[in-house]
């Protein structure tokens, strides 16, 4: 029991951390969206559609979720990425909040084995079992979960070591500096967009399928919210700083019983209070350079 | 016909609450230069205040509504101390989560405080609504509708005849050329957020009073009807958040009369979009707008 307790704890710490890698990638070029729920739920849908609708294998369903939602950014990013500032985080806002509320009205089912099983509306979306009906267990699919985060977050670590991610941070420092030395800056965001869209789907399969029913109000605004403020917590520095962030909120928080009541109150004004004294996080780009001339100090005295 | 003209004078009178909310906001980000988040929460806090203050003294309507303003303007002060003034100015995404976080902590006192969720708040006047030939108007929105031109005509006043109005748009304009003039710009910015919080409040009051009843999810409504409106209007301006808030007003009551109660939303975040995409200045600010975007182009 406790076990299984602590399983779905740890798969739900990984499953927000996409959403929140996903809102890390587009602070890293100095964009604040409000509206990375909605790839997350686009992702849900689809790929809940295609392995419970059209009975595609899991692998599939998931890859086809990832791709809709990095479609569904590519359609957004299009009209919305030369809007600055707080204009662009309120066309997200507007994007995601118009997903949800087609969700709650979406309607497309058929009969399977004389049930109908599909998206109904604002009654949600029932049945998506393609984990159950091939046995993967609930320790099974943490592993898969955190299998994609790993390979998700040594697609961070290459890219941040890497010339895009170098324009990518240069494009969040100074947008229009980064136009003088010549580089595309709207099509680099775009692309930055549609990665995080990607990174957002994959969280979102996971969610519909471990869930087996999704509905449109989880993916309200207040998730997306929840996964800028991650990001924020653990530290702009580096892609291990939305983990960070996760992971004090839900591992350590939800860990300690006797504050339940009073979570956020107490949560709240930390969170506040680490703000102040790291406006940029914990692990922010300052103390990510000094952990590296640590790190190589380190290393060179080894050697 | 008669249908669209009572739809349009629903919107109106619905309107005129977004426009109220929206004063409030636009009145910040126009100094602050930042989001706040914490605005609904904090002036949905008021209005529980004022909720406090009828459950134990069963007090009038004059005491609840003063209560609900000073209740909205406390916690304005804790949120401007803690999320702008305590934050270095160049990190507005910081300021930002920080009023998201505030705000999850206000929510959580209120559901502490008041574990019943839902409660009943005193209604403002009861009066019939007024027929007009074959329209009809509450009287709760009429009353809304002139507070917030009462509004708009004393914050013209204050920004554009007083040094205190002066100061605060130099301010907006330029915090630290203002700086360099010997204005007090910290004290500029509370004076501003403690303005915005008391109209918050007045608003919160109103429109509370005329739903007659109140939940914690008032703050989030208010955060987001608010913000919508301060966008369809134009950022920082004041007669544009007024006309904002009447569009969005009159937008949703045709949706639920043509299209349905739940395409009012869809709606009304689609206007929104098609508006940052075509016309991101809004109804007021487009000039404001175009000048930055000529301005880039030069350099």
């Amino acid at each position: 029991m406790d076990d299984l307790y602590l399983i779905t704890v740890l798969s739900n710490i990984g499953m927000i951390s996409f959403i929140a890698l996903s809102a890390y990638l587009l602070l890293v070029v100095g964009e604040i969206s409000f509206g990375q729920q909605a790839f997350f739920a686009v992702s849900a849908y689809g790929s809940g559609i295609a392995t419970a609708m059209w009975g595609w294998p899991i692998w599939l369903g998931l890859l086809w979720g990832a791709l809709v939602a990095g479609a569904a950014a590519l359609v957004v990013a299009i009209p919305t990425v030369r809007l600055r500032g707080l204009y662009f985080s309120v066309a997200t806002l507007a994007f995601a909040e118009m997903v949800r509320l087609i969700f709650e009205i979406f309607t497309y089912q058929v009969e399977i084995d004389g049930e109908l099983v599909g998206p109904d509306g604002s009654d949600g979306f029932r049945d998506i079992r393609a984990i159950y009906d091939s046995n993967v267990s609930a320790f099974e699919y943490m592993l898969i979960i955190y299998g994609l985060l790993a390979v998700v977050l040594i697609g961070f670590l290459i890219l941040e070591r890497s010339r895009l991610g170098a324009i990518f941070r240069m494009i969040g420092e100074d947008p229009m500096l980064t136009e003088m030395q010549g580089l595309n800056v709207t099509k680099y965001k775009i692309l930055a967009v549609v990665m995080a869209g990607i990174v957002a789907g994959i969280g979102g399969a996971l969610y519909a399928h471990l869930a087996t029913y999704v509905e449109p109000k989880i993916f309200n605004v207040m998730l997306g919210v929840h996964a800028l403020a991650y990001g924020l917590i653990g530290g702009l520095g580096t892609a291990f700083g939305p983990l960070i962030g996760v992971a004090i909120d839900i591992g350590l928080l939800e860990s300690i019983r006797a504050i339940s009541g009073y979570r956020m109150i107490v949560f709240g004004g930390l969170v506040a209070l680490l703000l102040i004294v790291r406006p940029r996080g914990l692990l922010d780009e300052a103390a990510m350079h000094w952990l590296r001339g640590r790190w190589r100090g380190l290393v060179r005295a080894e050697s | 016909m008669v249908d669209f003209i009572q739809n349009c004078l629903d919107g109106i009178m619905l309107g005129s609450s977004y426009a109220l909310l929206a004063i409030g906001f636009t009145l910040i980000f126009g100094v602050m230069r930042r989001l706040n988040l914490s605005y609904g929460p904090s002036i949905m806090v008021g209005a529980f205040v004022g909720t406090l203050v009828y459950l134990e003294f069963k007090a009038n309507a004059v005491a609840i509504a003063a209560a609900t303003v000073v209740g909205a303007v406390i916690v304005g002060i804790y949120v401007e101390r803690l999320c702008f003034r305590a934050i270095r100015r160049g990190a507005a995404v910081a300021s930002m989560v920080s009023s998201f976080v505030i705000w999850m902590q206000l929510e959580e006192i209120v559901t502490v405080v008041f574990p019943d969720r839902t409660y009943f708040f005193p209604p403002m006047v009861t009066a019939d609504p007024i027929d007009l030939g074959p329209f009809f108007f509450k009287v709760e929105y009429i009353v809304m509708f002139a507070v917030a031109a009462v509004m708009t005509v004393l914050l013209h006043w204050l920004l554009q005849h007083t040094r205190f109005g002066l100061a605060l748009r130099a301010v907006s304009e330029d915090p630290r050329a203002a700086l360099f003039m010997g204005i007090n710009v910290g004290a500029v910015m509370f004076l501003a957020f403690v303005i915005a919080s008391a109209f918050g409040g007045v608003a919160a009051y109103l429109i509370v009073s005329a739903d007659g009843q109140i939940t914690p999810l008032f703050g989030l409504w208010a955060t987001f009807k608010g913000l919508i409106a301060m966008m369809l209007g134009g950022m920082g301006s004041i007669p544009g958040a007024i006309l904002g808030g009447l569009l969005l007003g009159v937008v949703e009551a045709h949706s639920i009369w043509y299209l349905g109660t739940e395409y009012r939303d869809l709606s009304a975040y689609f206007l929104l979009f098609l508006f940052l995409v075509f016309r991101p200045g809004g109804l007021m600010g487009q000039l404001a707008v175009e000048r930055e975007l000529a301005a880039t182009r030069r350099v």
